[in-house]
């Protein structure tokens, strides 16, 4: 292998890193990943690939917390961030428990799989476009900063990434504030029709579409939509695209019709997972395969260009001092993930891609002291912030069924209240308290506390738990240079490469938001005649935050976002609209690390449009 | 029909609607106008012409019948399934699983053509389910099908119902060909298909106008591809004589398919892409392999071996009757309770099929509720019989509540 | 001294009494031998032998009279300080195939009880198929 030139190494084998490789080899470029997960995991086909998921999903059934981490491997020599890591910050005190070292004042609560295909193997799938505004709050709202680009911009990108992850959607409920008609384009519809929405969407939503409610004096009628997903469900025979292919004549991506479109089943099997089976697990694993995951894409890449190096953990890019170029990428190779023994080595090519997730592509440059001269690397660390209310419905609801959510209340993703406040998108929630309070098994162990059993326990049982309906209140954070990923030689894992530091808070932005959307909630739950069951434990809960006397609790959402900004100049960012880094003209860099700011939509959909775009100036620049 | 002859028997490896699908069908000596399959004996002699079915009634009559012998098989498949235990014949549990919803398939497309000509198909109803054990609908009583677990017993006889037509007599013009053994039996699910076809294509050419139906809310009974998933195939809807040979060789060809050499040819119709016919799939179960690309059905099998474990199957006590659990009135309750859901998944792809299409995908969650129900029930012991429980496949109407 | 088929035949009994589930419904699951097992091994040779003891009497006391029945399980097993909690964890895996904190097999996890009484299925076994959720439940 050492032998072979490659055009370009990528490391990581996420969604981020699979669409770059997957478009480089199919254009004819020799592609080397780098990947620090287990060989196992990137099997691609049949039984190997089947065996190598009938093991996540066996982790997963005998895991007693069935966290996103929950199925996969978590290595020593390369340990993912695991939300079962977080803990409540004492003040002036620092978390090491876990790969994530925490400064606080608050712990940042969201995680990723490091592993073959990453996070994308224990994503929702959720798959909305951000909105026009969110492309431009500092000159709408006074807010944040701007993106380089437009949404007009990312639009033809917004098609591909919907072709390649494989949205179920049905385009005509899709009404967002704030958007004109040519926002999806005349008679686009979605790969795939819509997932049928849930029972328990159909119940709340009776109540609660067309809803007015009040917030700061204004009136405002809620709306409830199908929420669009990467998970596979009928073919909308209506939908033209099926491949995405580079025209060398015209330096350009293009979508285009070749056959008929058809889904993305399972690796192993092409009966498995045509359709959602409503296995209700798609976070942390869906067992049949139905919901995208990034292998899926890698499979679709020209195998014979491509090579892939599991066990290569990263440690740092290595910059010619003279030309400012990368000149190779300098990784660590494990054999057994439990000892540090490891060898070391040089990848090297024309064309450099950091795709390892936003904290640990931030960590990684940090460690190389690469890409920084703005010193923005590792800052405006964000994701969304989850506030959950919960309550028992009088009418049962029948949750624990599909996928996590199938429905949405969109009306404050947009507004003039962003001068004000952070926006907000509701999904209403498929799976009970689970979440919050790790329902149903909490009920059994609480109603046994009770002195209850026999056929008393099982009515109890089917009485509370058909009738739980959780709402998200998922606030968008917006930038701040102090929420930052840092390093320090004190922290450092088995393999002696940095652990990523965290300092992280949330400021008034949002926290205003917490309470306009807790005012928005008490409403729905109003007229919904739920019985409010929403507790925010100071003492218990991690991120506990309190505004105007009144206390909040809120959530990671697995959105890591932030870090390694794109921006107009060289002084503001860390990479061009490009995605190229200013510092180093043959470096790009991929994932959610490049977005300035977040809007409310679920971060991967707009940041695979980005890998699109990353994969075509790649292109041109290896073309050029 | 020449034009069938021509679209169904030239072709030789793989089938003109499906590239990926084995052709089983032979090509036949050239034969003049609808001579084939004709009734035997009697007054069948001075009118050798004519196909067997001639009228519209029997056509229906016939496609109701090939419906009702579609269903009949999946519940000996659905037994053998649902007895293996979970983990294990990973291989043969995808094998039959696939053979199984091919069958729903099959019966979907059969009501399909009988929609298209005007028919009501009839699912619903309580002789719609055949006795176990039993002889196939229509068939010419070889052999018995019962409600078996896993074993290779019950395999050799999904191979019997799985088994191409025998050869076909060779025909002199205009002589009298003596296909059909035992009338209304067939010999083949193969040959009975034919037999249906040719009745298409003759009813249809006699009937001024033809038969195939123009009222646009009679062509919104068909059932259309947007209902089907999880194997190979496609939903085939039938606006016309075209749509039906379509459907009919989607069924054939992924059946049994039709041929005299079938175990003896040498032609390679196998490969990792090829959708084999059922038969050659349970071939590899029995012979504990797979077919490699380079097999011919004559040599057999002789690819990667497949782990077959007979023993790692509950053990389902054979032909189960709601009797037998007469003094466990708690599991009675459940295998009533199977027969209910079971009643229920009739009543619900009848309605697919007669105008509500949509109810289909219902069904697809009854056919989950029922495996998990038989696995239940497979676990639990008749009590002093040394066996296990299992679906009994009667029909049962909930009682209104 | 009770040989191991009384004492499952009094475990199946009992576990009907503590689950609220009906005998072919627990052993549909396929899981009672693995239970049994799990609740020997977990539970001191005391606790156990003593927790069937009294159950042996308690059902035999109260023979067919379900309200005393229920009485006596409340009062003489469902206590935390009855014979260390067995009762609770009897019902505890049926209901989420736990004992304690441990998930006993993977199967145990699929067969557990909480979710026939919550009209649903596990997360991530026994999918209900594609739009299912459209619906009650069937
Ligand atoms: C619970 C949860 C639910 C989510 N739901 C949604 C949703 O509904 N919608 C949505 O849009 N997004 C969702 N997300 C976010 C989404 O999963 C991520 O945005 C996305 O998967 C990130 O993709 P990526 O390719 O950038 O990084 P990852 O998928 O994290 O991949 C990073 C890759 O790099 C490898 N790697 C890491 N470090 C190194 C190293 N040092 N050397 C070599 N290789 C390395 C990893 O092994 C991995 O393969 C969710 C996240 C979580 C946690
Ligand atoms: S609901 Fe189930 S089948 Fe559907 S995507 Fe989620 S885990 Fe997969």
């Amino acid at each position: 292998m050492e032998s072979i030139q490659y055009d370009v190494v990528i490391v990581g084998s996420g969604i981020s890193g699979a669409v770059i490789a997957k478009t480089l080899t199919l254009a004819g470029k020799r592609v080397l990943i780098l990947e620090a997960g287990l060989e196992a995991g990137i099997a691609l086909e049949g039984e190997a690939a089947y065996n190598a998921y009938q093991n996540y999903l066996e982790t997963f059934y005998k895991a007693p917390a069935k966290a996103p981490n929950s199925p996969y491997p978590d290595l020593k020599d390369a340990p993912s961030i695991d939300v079962l890591d977080i803990v409540k910050l004492q003040p002036g005190k620092t978390s090491t428990k876990g790969y994530l070292v925490q400064k606080g004042p608050l712990p940042f609560a969201s995680d990723c799989v490091r592993g073959p295909g990453g996070t994308t193997l224990h994503w929702l799938g959720t798959t909305l476009r951000m909105l026009p505004n969110d492309f431009k709050m500092k000159s709408v709202y006074g807010q944040s900063i701007d993106w380089p680009i437009s949404y007009d911009d990312l639009k033809p990108y917004y098609q591909m990434a919907e072709l390649e992850i494989g949205v179920s959607g049905d385009v005509h409920d899709q009404n967002y504030p704030g958007i004109t008609p040519d926002f999806f384009g005349q008679q686009y519809v979605f790969p795939m029709k819509k997932i049928p929405q849930s029972y328990l969407d159909a119940v709340i939503s009776k109540k609660t579409n067309k809803l007015k409610v009040n917030l700061h004096g204004k009136t405002y009628q809620l709306s409830c939509i199908s929420t669009p997903q990467g998970r596979n469900s009928v073919p909308d025979t209506d939908y033209p695209y099926s491949k995405i292919v580079w025209n060398n004549r015209e330096k350009k991506l293009k979508i285009e019709h070749a056959d008929p479109y058809s889904n993305l089943p399972s690796l192993w099997d092409p009966y498995t997972g045509e359709r959602c089976e409503g296995n209700a697990s798609c976070v942390p694993i869906c067992p049949v395969q139905a919901k995208y995951n990034a292998l899926k894409t890698l499979k679709k890449a020209d195998q014979k260009n491509l090579n892939i190096l599991t066990k290569a953990v990263v440690s740092k890019v290595i910059i010619d001092d003279k030309t400012q170029q990368v000149t190779g990428i300098a990784y660590k190779r494990y054999t057994n993930p439990g000892e540090p023994e490891h060898t070391t080595g040089l990848a090297t090519a024309h064309v450099y891609v950091l795709a390892a997730s936003a904290i640990e592509n931030a960590k990684i440059l940090l460690a190389s002291d690469a890409a920084n001269s703005s010193d923005q690397v590792g800052r405006n660390l964000m994701g969304h912030l989850v506030m959950l209310t919960w309550g028992l419905s009088k009418e049962k609801v029948y949750p624990y069924r599909g996928p996590g959510s199938t429905t949405n209340i969109p009306t404050f993703r947009d507004g003039d209240f962003r001068s004000e406040h952070a926006a907000w998108i509701s999904p209403i929630d498929n799976w009970g308290w689970s979440w919050p309070v790790f329902s149903p098994g909490s009920d059994v162990s609480t109603a046994i506390a009770n002195g209850l059993f026999g056929k008393a326990l099982r009515t109890h049982i089917n009485e509370v738990v058909t009738r739980q309906v959780l709402l998200h209140f998922e606030v968008e954070q917006t930038p701040d240079p102090d929420n930052r990923v840092t390093i320090d030689p004190e922290y450092v894992d088995p393999l002696g490469n940095y652990k990523p530091v965290i300092n992280y808070n949330v400021g008034d932005y949002m926290l205003k938001a917490f309470e306009a959307a807790k005012i928005v909630s008490d409403q729905i739950f109003a007229a919904n005649d739920l019985e409010d069951h929403t507790v925010y434990n100071p003492v218990t809960d991690p991120d506990y935050v309190v505004y105007k006397g009144q206390g909040y609790t809120f959530r990671g959402a697995g959105h890591i976002v932030g870090t390694h900004r794109m921006g107009f100049t060289k002084q503001d960012s860390v990479v061009n609209k490009e995605q190229r880094c200013w510092d180093h003209s043959n470096l790009f860099l991929a994932g959610c690390g490049n977005m300035p700011t977040l809007g409310t939509s679920n971060p991967t959909l707009t940041m695979t449009a980005l890998a699109f775009s990353a994969a075509e100036n790649i292109l041109k620049q290896l073309e050029h | 029909m020449s034009d069938l002859l021509n679209k169904t028997y030239t072709q030789t490896d793989t089938q003109p609607n499906n590239p990926k699908r084995q052709m089983l069908i032979k090509d036949l000596p050239a034969v003049p106008e609808i001579t084939l399959l004709t009734k035997s004996g009697g007054i069948a002699d001075d009118v050798s012409s004519e196909p067997m079915i001639k009228t519209l009634d029997d056509l229906k009559r016939n496609l109701q019948i090939a419906i009702e012998l579609e269903h009949s098989t999946i519940p000996p498949y659905l037994c053998a399934l649902y007895s293996i235990k979970e983990g294990t014949n990973a291989v043969a549990s995808t094998i039959i699983r696939s053979v199984v919803v091919e069958e729903m398939l099959h019966m979907v497309l059969a009501a399909n053509i009988l929609n298209a000509i005007g028919g009501e198909p009839v699912i619903n109803k309580k002789d719609f389910i055949p006795e176990y054990p039993g002889y196939l609908p229509g068939s010419d009583k070889a052999f018995i099908v019962g409600l078996e677990k896993f074993s290779e017993d019950s395999v050799n006889v999904f191979l019997k119902i799985e088994k191409p037509a025998p050869p076909l007599p060779k025909h002199e013009k205009n002589e009298t060909g003596n296909l059909l053994f035992a009338d209304p039996g067939y010999q083949t699910i193969g040959q009975f298909y034919m037999a249906i076809m040719l009745g298409i294509e003759y009813v249809n050419k006699h009937t001024k106008g033809g038969i195939f139906t123009n009222d646009p809310e009679r062509k919104k009974r068909q059932l259309t591809q947007e209902h089907y998933y999880g194997s190979g195939g496609m939903i085939v809807p039938v606006y016309s004589i075209e749509n039906a040979r379509e459907a009919i060789q989607e069924i054939v060809g992924q059946g049994e398919g039709i041929d005299d050499t079938i175990e003896d040819s040498d032609k390679k119709l196998f490969g990792q892409t090829t959708e084999y016919a059922h038969y050659f799939r349970f071939n590899e179960i029995l012979q504990k392999r797979m077919y490699a690309p380079t097999d011919t059905p004559k040599s057999g099998p002789t690819g990667e071996p497949i782990i077959v474990d007979w023993g790692e199957v509950h053990n389902m006590k054979t032909n189960p009757k709601l009797d037998d659990y007469r003094h466990q009135p708690d599991l009675l309750a459940k295998a009533r309770a199977f027969n209910m859901a079971y009643t229920q998944l009739l009543d619900q792809i009848h309605m697919a099929c007669n105008g509500a299409p949509e109810q289909l995908m219902k069904g697809m969650g009854l056919m989950y509720k029922l495996k998990y129900l038989a696995i239940e029930l497979m676990n639990i012991p008749i009590k002093g019989s040394g066996m296990m429980a299992g679906p009994t496949f009667e029909f049962e109407k909930p009682v209104a509540e | 001294m009770k040989t191991p088929t009384d004492h499952i035949t009094l475990f199946t009994e009992i576990s009907v009494w503590l689950t609220g589930f009906n005998e072919a419904e627990l052993l549909a699951t396929g899981m009672l031998d693995t239970y049994y097992q799990a609740l020997q091994a977990n539970s001191s040779q005391d606790d156990f032998s003593y927790f069937f003891k009294a159950v042996e009497i308690i059902l035999h006391q109260n023979r067919n009279d379900i309200a005393s029945t229920e009485k006596a399980i409340a009062s003489m097993l469902m206590p935390v300080s009855a014979y260390n909690g067995i009762a609770g964890s009897i019902i505890t895996m049926w209901y989420t195939g736990n004992w304690g904190n441990t998930v006993i097999s993977g199967q145990a996890y699929i067969q557990g009880l909480v979710w026939d009484a919550a009209q649903t299925h596990p997360p991530g076994a026994k999918q209900p198929g594609f739009g299912s959720w459209n619906m009650p439940p069937l």
